[in-house]
């Protein structure tokens, strides 16, 4: 059952992005930037996508914390290393567009700056669990450790409208402006983003049901 | 009315236009390739680790199997 949900992200996820590309690279470019703006279409939804997996990270460790079901643990590690692939994009996908549009890779801006330590933080989850051999330990103290990351969020969501950055405005909930007619390509991809994060998600799920798997033999083997 | 304007225009002016244009173009593309390898690395790396998973999960199977007989 969770395969043919998981091709059925897949195929939804491909099929939007794949009818999207081609209009996208008809676009006219931008008035001011060019062609290098429609990096736009990636850029946001990556980060969209990323920062609803730190949001869901948050909500299955506050879940693990409460009833302490395994399976909350494993959804919180799932969804965080799909989250920083996501967020990886974004950083760079953002210093090409830098590096275009201002001559540069990489700025210590609020936003790019708080990006970054958004991922080096939930990379550290991850480098916290492998140090954690005891799982019901190893489940607290990440679920822990991922609230606080949390914190971070908000922080790189509003930095641009909290401190004076480099960084554009937001294009839709600030001074920004984005075409009407160019709006839909830019949602679908959004949602074309989501769809391929919940089946990376779902895929990273079973990795960690066969770590759970292993780690139950090889309990096992020692009884022996 | 771009008559007095497009003379005011050098041949430089249009071969840096169209490299900018040029430019702009292959960052695009080179913005949104980044964005697919990065995808893609990543879950070739899943692949590969659920593979190793499933070995050490059939290797284990056959130690136990093997110390209970």
């Amino acid at each position: 059952m969770r395969d043919k949900i998981i091709y059925a992200l897949v195929i939804a996820s491909a099929a939007l992005l794949f009818r999207d590309i081609s209009h996208i690279a008809n676009l006219p470019g931008e008035r001011m930037q060019g062609d290098a703006f429609k990096i736009i279409f990636f850029h946001v939804p990556v980060a969209f996508t990323a920062l609803a997996a730190c949001g869901v990270s948050l909500i299955a460790s506050i879940l693990f914390l409460i009833t302490r079901k395994f399976l909350f643990d494993a959804v919180a590690v799932s969804v965080i290393e799909v989250g920083l692939a996501f967020l990886a994009a974004n950083l760079i996908t953002g210093s090409i567009w830098g590096r275009v549009i201002w001559g540069i890779w990489w700025t210590w801006d609020a936003r790019l700056t708080s990006a970054l330590i958004c991922w080096v933080l939930y990379a550290s989850y991850l480098m916290l669990r492998r140090s954690i051999d005891d799982p019901t330990q190893r489940a607290t103290f990440a679920a822990v450790f991922a609230i606080f990351c949390f914190i971070d969020v908000p922080i790189v969501i509003f930095s641009i409208k909290w401190w004076r950055t480099q960084h554009p405005q937001p294009v839709f909930w600030g001074e920004g402006s984005f075409p009407s007619d160019w709006a839909p390509f830019f949602w679908f991809n959004v949602l074309a983003m989501l769809l391929m994060g919940a089946a990376l998600t779902l895929l990273r799920l079973r990795d960690e049901e066969s770590q759970r798997e292993i780690e139950s033999l090889r309990r096992q083997a020692h009884a022996f | 009315m771009l008559a007095p304007l497009l003379a005011q225009v050098s041949p430089q002016d249009i071969s840096l236009e169209i490299e900018r244009i040029h430019r702009n173009w292959e960052f695009m593309w080179r913005g949104l390739i980044a964005a697919w390898v990065v995808l893609a690395v990543y879950v070739l790396l899943m692949v590969s680790r659920q593979r190793k998973l499933k070995k050490e999960i059939e290797r284990l199977r056959v130690m136990i199997h093997k110390e209970a007989r």
